[in-house]
């Protein structure tokens, strides 16, 4: 009931702000039993748009033996640094085919930040602690947003005809599951069925 | 061969030992059978327990297995190489084979059969074995169940081409999931070796094809062999079952290891049956040994008790048997306060009774009531043992003359006092040592002298008439013993051997001296009729009875009232080849003496039935008279003889007379009387001869059961003569008084008319004499009957006479 709210609170804005090119949207994710899913990643890759960023940074520290955050969403081209806020040291790895490396036994932040050049799913691991896993989402946009308690996530989207990328931890393959999204003049809404 | 007592069922001996030894058996094999079963029952429900354990702690060495193969497989999927080498790109050259090594190299660590690795899809990527993919299933089952641990129980055994594999697969993840490790292990009998080595249980893994009966032994503990061999013992179920395992009893179970109804894998676990009853055996052993023990003691006391029952049974039995032969002296002592007791009481109860019966019988048997010395059977018992002992004695027979006439003329109580008299004379010669006096007849002593000869008995036979020379005086009565008593001698052993020919001999001599006055005779053969010369006699009697040398006489008797003939007496006369007819009194005592006299009544009376009949057949029906004597009289079965011959002949009743001396009766009173009764109802007519010679009263007829009194020749002889008037006197009294007594009277000797008249005159019924007619060979009897005329009989004045009398 307060996401049928929400959502039409979101509908008046949208209409509100149609001359500034952007509509707001909202994208209901379920899995294909049509539950809602939670913490599920969309990107909309907005057609002319540059996909990469030039010189965005985003940070995956390791807390208390975990990564945090769990899962990071960056544009391609971010660099990510691994700050180690811990006293004991951690061995950083990944063998997900959008960037293979290993950051061995470090503490404090490595020097060098691991730059994300390939879109998809990097699995995180650590190979001192096998319980700290962690993802990094690489889209080739900036618009992107994750879906709430409700599986809605919300983003100011331009009228027009884009693919839109979804991802959520249920799905076996490290990959996105991409579709198309026609955003119209008024504020909309879309729907992913996500396949595991 | 004869049983001891408590071996012989029909003993009562045996037949305790039986019953108790037969209880101790029952209830030793009962509790033997009871003891063996729940030995086994018992062994059968701990080796089920045992079982079940034995299942369960092999499920546990299967899954343990299971856990150690799995942490293995994990420990290879986190490996951070491996998991290096699973990053590198597939397609890279050597990427493959790297891996394979990884696997082949952890594999070979942990002993698999085949590790494989597949990614998320379930694709092989690589593999220890090249038929891997066949295990591709089996994982699909193991990825189905996803990361869940596996079941406390699940041993995680798959079965795959007939074989047994312990199946283990891991997520292998980079962190995400990227693949799968399988690791298989084929089943060994490490698993069944261990649990022998924990328990005493052997196991046999065995496998079926799908829901079909048959079981293949995969695996097993048991000697090589064996397992087949149980597994065609596996009934259908999971019951205990017995299994013959090299040649030992054995218990299994089987218990699946696969889920399911119709699971294909099982396990058979197995324990000894013999090993686990191996420890009761011993205890079964010792019991045996008890049973046995306790059958030796209990059969022993069982003896001992029924001997204990027994033996004063059997000497009651002896006791019973001392009183059946006669031994009436020993006494029964009760030796117990049980039953036997109670009968031994009365068997000492019985013995004095029959005791005291048997002296009175003996005292009745052996005693003169009168004298109270020994009788004549005492005195023949006494002999009967001395000669049986071979002693030598002298048998002294002494006999009175004046009893019968005293006892005639004076009565029966004075009689008894003139014997007791005699008694009391004679007891001074008898009452020595090795004498014994006996009362022997009505007027006969006898006196035994143990160690006697003749010359010694015929001193005291000297001695005793001596003595007799006293008179005896009985009240106001003086008696002379002396006047016709004499004493004849017979000898042992010179005179036989025989103690009756003993009595007769020494009798015969008695006889003799009394008849030759001449006081004491030693016995000789001259006083027989000689030996030989009896002999012959009795050979001729034979001879006359054989050849038909004897003849029927009949002398007919009359009416005397109407002078009808009304009756006759069968007489005999023998025809001798040689000596022509012989008189009866030439023939007759000798007969009596010798007992030949049965024969010869025998004779008479089949002959005097045949002339009845014959008479009868010429309508001449007249009664007969036959003389019985006095061996007739002992013969018991007289009447049923003569009857039986009046029956063959049809005679009527009454057609036959008996005719009795007096002396016959009183020789053997009890006897006589017996038979003459019998004879009575037997409706005989019985009539008493001779009445007058003998010393038998009156008033004593009154007590024998006769019809008729004849009175003895000698007192109707002459009388009509003057001085023959004390015999009318007699005659006339008797006829009155057996009148009185309902008797008919019978005269004899009737040999003149007068005498007819007379004795008509006094009332005689019927009479018999010369005058009347002599006997007669009895085929003329019947003509001379015919020409019978009464005869005349003259005028005499009975009426006189009666006056005379008076």
């Amino acid at each position: 009931m307060s996401a049928m709210k929400s959502w039409w609170m979101g509908f008046s804005l949208l209409c509100s702000v149609a001359a500034a090119q952007a509509v707001p949207w909202a994208v209901q994710v379920k899995n294909a039993a049509g539950q809602p899913l939670v913490d599920a990643v969309v990107a909309v890759e907005v057609r002319g748009r540059a996909a990469k960023a030039s010189g965005a940074k985003a940070e995956m520290g390791q807390r208390e033996r975990q990564f945090t955050p769990q899962l990071l969403v960056v544009q391609t081209g971010t660099s990510v640094s691994f700050p180690n806020f811990d006293t004991v040291r951690h061995h950083v790895y990944s063998f997900s085919p959008i960037k293979v490396f290993e950051t061995k036994l470090y503490t404090g932040t490595p020097a060098e930040p691991v730059v994300f050049e390939k879109p998809g799913v990097a699995a995180l691991g650590c190979n001192i602690h096998d319980r700290m896993t962690s993802h990094i989402i690489v889209v080739d946009t900036a618009l992107f947003a994750r879906t709430d308690a409700a599986g809605i996530a919300r983003l100011d989207l331009p009228v027009g005809e884009h693919q839109l990328k979804a991802w959520h931890i249920s799905r076996k393959t490290p990959t996105l599951q991409s579709q198309a999204l026609t955003v119209t003049a008024a504020s909309g809404q879309s729907a992913v069925s996500l396949s595991e | 061969m004869k049983l001891p007592a408590f071996l012989n069922l029909r003993r009562l001996e045996g037949r305790i030992v039986c019953l108790f030894l037969g209880l101790l058996l029952v209830v030793q094999l009962a509790s033997f059978a009871l003891i063996r079963n729940s030995i086994e029952s018992n062994a059968n429900r701990s080796i089920a327990a045992e079982l079940k354990t034995g299942e369960r702690v092999f499920r546990r060495l299967l899954t343990q297995e299971a856990a150690k193969r799995s942490d293995a497989a994990v420990l290879l999927a986190q490996d951070y190489g491996f998991k290096q080498a699973i990053g590198l790109p597939v397609a890279e050259t050597g990427t493959v084979e790297t891996i394979q090594d990884a696997l082949a190299n952890q594999g070979e660590r942990i002993g698999a059969s085949v590790v494989a690795y597949f990614d998320t899809e379930l694709k092989l990527v690589a593999a220890t074995r090249d038929d891997a993919p066949r295990f591709l299933d089996l994982l699909k089952n193991r990825v189905a169940q996803g990361d869940k641990p596996a079941a406390a129980d699940d041993v995680q055994l798959s079965l795959l081409d007939g074989r047994a594999y312990q199946v283990v697969a891991v997520q292998v993840r980079t962190p995400a999931p990227v693949g799968w490790i399988l690791m298989g292990f084929l089943l060994d009998s490490a698993a069944l070796q261990d649990l022998r080595n924990l328990s005493e249980l052997q196991g046999v893994v065995v496998v079926r094809d799908g829901g079909s009966a048959g079981w293949t032994p995969l695996v097993s503990s048991l000697e090589v062999g064996e397992e087949r061999r149980l597994a065609e013992q596996i009934p259908a179920g999971q019951a205990l079952f017995p299994a013959d395992v090299a040649g030992e009893q054995w218990r299994g179970r089987l218990a699946p290891l696969e889920q399911g109804e119709n699971y294909r894998l099982g396990v058979v676990l197995l324990r000894s049956f013999d090993a686990a009853i191996a420890p009761y055996r011993s205890l079964q052993l010792i019991l045996l040994a008890l049973t046995v023990l306790g059958v030796v003691v209990f059969a022993a006391l069982s003896v001992l008790l029924a001997r204990r029952i027994s033996r004063p049974i059997k000497a009651l039995g002896e006791a019973a048997n001392r009183l059946g032969q006669g031994d009436y002296d020993t006494p029964i002592v009760r030796d117990s306060a049980d039953e036997v007791g109670d009968l031994a009481e009365h068997f000492e109860a019985m013995r004095q009774g029959i005791r005291k019966q048997t002296e009175k019988a003996e005292r009745l048997a052996y005693w003169d009531k009168l004298t109270g010395l020994p009788n004549r059977s005492q005195l023949q018992d006494k002999l009967e043992k001395q000669v049986a002992a071979g002693g030598s004695f002298a048998l002294l027979m002494l006999g009175l003359e004046r009893f019968k006439r005293v006892n005639e003329v004076l009565g029966h109580t004075f009689g008894d006092e003139l014997l007791e008299g005699v008694r009391d004379r004679l007891q001074k010669f008898g009452a020595t040592e090795g004498r014994l006096l006996a009362r022997v007849g009505v007027e006969e002593f006898a006196l035994l002298l143990t160690g006697a000869d003749a010359q010694a008995a015929m001193a005291l036979a000297e001695d005793i008439l001596q003595d007799f020379e006293i008179p005896l005086h009985i009240g106001s009565h003086k008696v002379d013993l002396r006047t016709g008593a004499g004493i004849g001698v017979a000898l042992h052993p010179l005179h036989g051997a025989d103690v009756l020919q003993l009595l007769s001999r020494g009798e015969l001599a008695m006889q003799t001296a009394k008849k030759r006055n001449c006081d004491s005779l030693v016995y000789s053969s001259q006083l027989d009729d000689s030996s030989q010369e009896s002999l012959s006699l009795r050979s001729e009697l034979r001879q006359a009875i054989d050849g038909n040398e004897l003849r029927l006489y009949l002398q007919p008797k009359v009416d005397l009232r109407n002078g009808r003939i009304i009756s006759a007496e069968a007489l005999v006369r023998w025809q001798h080849p040689e000596r022509g007819l012989e008189a009866p009194y030439k023939f007759i005592p000798f007969a009596e003496r010798t007992g030949f006299i049965r024969e010869l009544t025998q004779w008479v009376v089949a002959e005097a039935a045949r002339a009845w009949r014959m008479a009868a057949d010429q309508g001449v029906y007249l009664p007969l008279s036959v003389n019985l004597s006095t061996q007739d009289l002992m013969d018991k079965e007289l009447p049923e003889k003569i009857i039986a011959l009046t029956e063959k002949h049809r005679l009527d009743q009454n057609a036959l007379c008996l005719e009795i001396t007096e002396s016959a009766i009183m020789e053997d009173a009890q006897h006589a009387l017996g038979t003459l009764q019998r004879l009575k109802d037997a409706r005989f007519k019985l009539s008493i001869d001779d009445f007058g010679t003998g010393q038998s009263s009156l008033a004593y007829l009154r007590d024998l059961p006769v019809d008729e009194l004849k009175i003895d020749m000698s007192f109707v002889r002459d009388m009509e003569l003057k001085h023959k008037q004390p015999n009318r006197r007699i005659i006339r009294s008797t006829i009155e008084l057996a009148h009185n007594l309902r008797l008919r009277v019978v005269a004899e000797g009737i040999e003149n008319a007068e005498s007819w008249q007379l004795l008509a005159s006094y009332g005689c019924d019927e009479g018999q004499g010369y005058f009347i007619g002599k006997p007669m060979p009895h085929e003329q009897f019947v003509a001379w009957l015919q020409t019978w005329q009464v005869p005349e009989l003259g005028d005499y004045p009975a009426d006189t006479t009666i006056a005379e009398l008076n």
